[in-house]
């Protein structure tokens, strides 16, 4: 048995056994998903501890380099005219999505952990917190551009009910808003998929295939085919390939997500419960970044090259755009929301300079920014379990009430500006060195546009730690008063169980990058020497 | 009379040659019978032996359709010097038809409404047959008398269903709107097939016909071939003869609107493939574009109808706009016409209808519970009718056509066949039908969304507790959502048989 298609599949037979329980026992139905959760992790460390490297292990557009492959034929649908609608199983792995998937396992437990504030319909939260853990696990690991879609699509589902019954006040905005947003994007890259379906042929059989890596290859186009780059297709005046590019940039873009298609995360990360907001934040914005690393920059590479500028300006649009509005929120979660969309466009950016400084400082700000950010909401949802206030102007002085709890944010608020030490710092650095070297390198985007990063990190300090003194230093002055002073309590062992690993993570990786980037580094070497070739032309 | 003697012989050799790929239908008029006589004799447990009658009938018909699913899809066998035509396609909408009418023999029974019924269920189920028979005619029909008679048959029918429940204003509105509006569009088919008649002197629908027609001045050809559709239109709703569907379907008893929006159309379909293969077959047919006028019309329905349903409170309202819209989306199929998209179009359709039925059958489980008929009737109702609830998501997934259900198979399938056609022919239309279907799914989901967020994201206003004393719509719709998923995982088992 395929341990990709255990490790994807086993929330589900968790979540059946969940289903099958009597309500009588609900108290055990949080340490069921933890412990499925866990195995998940462990899993996933395996196949990290088993994941070899070296060249012949950089993966991208070499189906023979992608490690714990399993491709087994799935759909065949035979239409009459001999039409065939032929899809695989088709799941591995090369180093971009391991680091996605241990990411993610990692995410998913701290997720489990915070659902202890759940109280009420725990069966049907989570049933559906384990489909959404069987769909992110499968998006990273599908070779098969459908089947890459069927987990995509699957996210949105358990999503929208997560946040639509167990969220704040405007939870049904926020679920619909975020429902209705991702939905334009992914069905328009279903036209896409399906006429990429139709452009190429398995060199192999002959038949029209849904396999990603088959799509990456230039060789397998049909000659008149709509994405054929020899004949260069019209479509509304616009070339074809420039379109498929752009309609799946907007699907991914939505994801990350960046500035203009930015406005459905403040109001669903705010409005959903902390645990639910953990895996907005922590995984789901790194699907998008996967999407245009792998889908995009890997299918349309001729575009990636060209419209490079566009998507570093846009990316640095939003690190500028999300800093300037985190600077202006009173809701700590808010706040933090729009720093997500920061953090992200630093991956933006990294991913246009299409250098191997740029994609690895990109891969390591997503992992990165996966376990900043769930430590941030673990934190914002400490407090407003106790008080159920977010408001930073409602506290001050909380240090002298609640220390440990200090300590943890402080880490966690350095951290994710950038302070040298942690791992949002090598990712950070990385990145804008990838986008300022990618003049020299292969002269996709100029200069200024590092230095404007730049400035998103000066803003980031500026935000955290204004927020961190108005919050937490200074003498204790709370609006609720006596009743909150008893209310808020330091950590719990639970609650600190959950942040110690997340710190220490964030520590390691930032004096030990090479945790991430050893296991990286072919697949994105792999990747600039791919899309290195389609520039020569 | 003496000129016609020569003709007899060869006549009836052709009326009897044709009569064995025609028993399902002559068993059909059989059953029609017996379950009439059943209904007399029986008079006190008339509704229940009358309903075990058909339902073994119809199965034993399916086992008379299946045979004929084995001859060579190639072959195209005219019956009755080619009033009818037996083909592959027709093979399979007859058995689609049949499958899904058992469904909906089962279905009448167990809604309350039409239990209450003073004279019984009996003769309903005596309509149902005879409508399927004539379903089974207007998806064989090549031959304009034909393609009327069949209409006229099921139309009929249809009007006696609706008007099987008609105490209240509404349903009594619904039914002579229905009647008056049905009258109407046979009407000005019938002006439109006279007119077809007399500009070629032929009423089969073959190559002759086509031929006689490209003689013409475009503009006569153009109308009556218009007015001709407009009798087709009204059985498949598309706009501009779509406006009785909203209060038809909301009037009539929830399995009488089930049938109404499944069994009509595909057969519906099935009469417009016949009826488009001369035109579309004929290389030299320049006289009406009917790829442009299909593009258009389903443009126009599939966005009328689902903008339409937005805006809807009443469940069964909104089932039948999105029943409009989801005939635009299938009129894509019809543009593309080849091969592949004539299978995908029945899988899309079965799909559809199963999906559809599953949606009214959840309706009337709902009525028949809680008594609620809108929307907002439905808030909270997922935490006390828990199996219920969870399927009506599923169901109404597989109407939006979100993975991992049946409806998203059905999609791919018609956006795949019509893809393959802009490949080969760079029709503008066909790329604008995509990306309306894609805008419009968006749009689907807004309003399909609406049942799950009042049902799981509202609270209850009163704290009822609801008891449930028949289970059997449950168990359907259980297996109808569980037979979507499969369908959606493993759509081959489905796709064998088309």
């Amino acid at each position: 048995m395929n341990i990709l298609t255990i490790l994807i599949f086993i929330p589900v037979l968790f979540a059946l056994i969940i289903w099958a329980m009597p309500s009588a026992w609900r108290g055990s139905f949080k340490f069921i998903t933890l412990a499925a959760t866990l195995i998940q992790l462990g899993l996933a460390l395996f196949i990290y501890f088993h994941f070899k490297t070296g060249t012949a292990f950089g993966g991208i557009n070499q189906e023979a380099q992608y490690q714990f492959v399993q491709k087994t034929h799935w759909i065949n649908l035979a239409l009459s005219g001999n039409t065939k609608l032929q899809i695989d199983y088709f799941v591995g792995i090369d180093g971009i999505s391991l680091a996605m998937v241990v990411m993610s396992s990692l995410v998913m437990v701290i997720a489990a952990l915070a659902s202890w504030e759940i109280k009420s319909n725990l069966k049907g939260f989570f049933i559906l917190f384990l489909v959404l853990d069987m769909a992110v696990i499968g998006v990273f690991c599908a070779l098969d551009f459908f089947l890459f879609y069927l987990f995509y699509e699957l996210m949105l589902l358990p999503l929208y009910f997560l946040i639509g019954m167990w969220g704040g006040v405007r939870r049904e905005y926020a679920a619909i808003k975020f429902f209705l947003y991702t939905l334009f994007g992914s069905v328009f890259m279903l036209l896409v998929m399906i006429g990429l379906y139709l452009s190429v042929q398995d060199p192999a059989t002959g038949n029209h295939t849904f396999n990603m890596l088959t799509m990456m290859n230039p060789a397998n186009y049909i000659p008149g085919s709509i994405f054929d780059n020899v004949n260069q297709f019209m479509l509304f005046g616009v070339h074809a390939r420039t379109l498929g590019f752009i309609i799946l940039f907007i699907a991914f873009a939505i994801k990350v997500p960046v500035v203009p298609f930015h406005t459905w995360l403040p109001d669903a990360h705010v409005e959903a419960p902390t645990p639910v907001s953990i895996i907005l934040a922590g995984v789901l914005l790194k699907i998008g970044g996967y999407g245009i690393i792998r889908i995009c920059a890997g299918i349309f590479p001729d575009v990636a090259l060209s419209g490079a500028y566009w998507i570093g300006l846009l990316g640095v649009i939003s690190i500028l755009y999300g800093a300037l509005n985190a600077l202006a929120q009173r809701d700590l979660k808010r706040l933090i929301a729009y720093s997500s969309i920061s953090h992200m466009g630093f991956v933006l950016l990294g991913i246009a300079s299409l250098t191997p400084e740029g994609i690895g400082g990109a891969m390591m700000q997503m992992v990165s920014h996966g376990f900043l950010s769930s430590m941030l909401f673990f934190l914002v949802g400490v407090v407003y379990n106790r008080v159920h206030d977010r408001d930073i102007y409602s506290f001050r002085g909380l240090s002298t009430l609640m220390p440990r709890y200090t300590v943890f944010i402080m880490i966690a608020f350095f951290a994710s500006l950038g302070l040298p030490g942690f791992s949002a710092f090598v990712a950070e650095a990385f990145s804008l060195a990838g986008a300022f070297k990618s003049f020299t390198f292969n002269g996709l985007l100029p200069q200024w546009l590092a230095v404007c990063g730049v400035i998103g990190i000066l803003l980031s300090a500026a935000y955290f730690l204004w927020t961190l003194q108005r919050m937490f230093f200074g003498k204790v002055l709370l609006k609720g008063g006596e009743v909150w002073q008893l209310a808020l309590t330091d950590l719990n062992i639970r609650e600190t169980l959950t942040l110690l690993p997340l710190a220490l993570l964030a520590f390691g990786l930032g004096i030990m990058p090479a945790v991430v980037f050893d296991n990286v580094n072919d697949s994105v070497l792999a990747m600039v020497h791919f899309t290195t070739h389609f520039m020569t032309k | 009379m003496q000129e016609l003697l020569p003709f007899i012989t060869s006549k009836i050799n052709d009326i009897l040659s044709g009569l064995p790929f025609f028993w399902p239908e002559v068993f059909l008029s059989v059953l029609f019978l017996v379950v009439l006589i059943t209904g007399i004799i029986f008079r006190r447990n008339a509704a229940a032996i009358c309903r075990i009658v058909s339902v073994l009938g119809m199965l034993f018909i399916i086992s008379l359709d299946v045979p004929q699913l084995f001859i060579d899809p190639v072959t195209v066998l005219p019956l009755f010097s080619g009033m009818l035509t037996l083909t592959h396609t027709a093979t399979v909408f007859k058995l689609a038809i049949d499958v899904i009418s058992i469904l909906l023999l089962f279905y009448f029974a167990w809604d309350k409404q039409l239990r209450a019924h003073k004279k019984g269920l009996g003769d309903l189920y005596t309509i149902t047959i005879a409508s399927i028979l004539g379903l089974h005619l207007m998806v064989m029909a090549t031959d304009l008398l034909s393609v009327y008679l069949s209409i006229e048959f099921v139309s009929l029918a249809s009007y006696l269903m609706v008007g099987y429940k008609s105490e209240q204003g509404f349903s009594a509105s619904a039914g002579l709107k229905y009647v008056l509006f049905g009258a109407a569009a046979s009407a000005v088919m019938l002006y439109g097939i006279s007119l077809l008649y007399a500009f070629t002197g032929h009423t089969y629908l073959g190559p002759q016909f086509s031929q006689g027609l490209e003689k013409l001045n475009g503009l006569s050809v153009s109308f009556a071939l218009v007015l001709l559709m407009a009798g087709i239109g009204f059985k498949l709703s598309f706009v501009p003869m779509h406006f009785w569907v909203p209060d038809v379907y909301q009037g009539a008893a929830t399995p009488v609107t089930a049938y109404l929006s499944t069994l009509p159309k595909i057969a519906a379909f099935g009469m417009l493939l016949h009826l488009l293969s001369p035109f579309m077959q004929s290389f030299t047919w320049a006289g009406f574009d009917f790829q442009l006028f299909f593009s258009v019309i389903g443009l126009i329905t599939m966005v009328a109808g689902n903008f339409a349903a937005v805006m809807q409170q009443n469940v069964k309202r909104m089932l039948a706009y999105s029943s409009i819209g989801h005939t635009g989306f299938a009129l894509i199929a019809i543009v593309t016409y080849s091969p592949a998209a004539q299978s995908a179009l029945v899988f899309y359709l079965s799909v559809y209808a199963l999906a559809n039925i599953g949606a009214l059958i959840l309706a009337s489980y709902f009525a028949n519970v809680t008594g609620a008929e809108n929307v907002d009737g439905y808030k909270g109702l997922g935490f006390k009718l828990p199996a219920a609830s969870v399927c009506f998501v599923i169901i109404l997934i597989s109407l939006t056509g979100l993975p991992v259900t049946a409806g998203f198979i059905g999609k791919v399938l018609i956006f795949q066949a019509a893809y393959s056609n802009y490949q080969q022919i760079h029709n503008v239309w066909l790329m604008a039908l995509m990306g309306t279907g894609a805008l419009t799914t968006v749009v689907a989901l807004f309003y399909y969304i609406k049942i799950p967020l009042y049902l799981f994201l509202r609270k209850a206003d009163d704290n009822h507790d609801y008891h449930v004393s028949n289970q059997s719509l449950l168990v359907a719709v259980i297996l109808i959502s569980v037979l979507l998923v499969g369908l959606g995982l493993f759509p081959d088992y489905l796709m064998k048989w088309l």
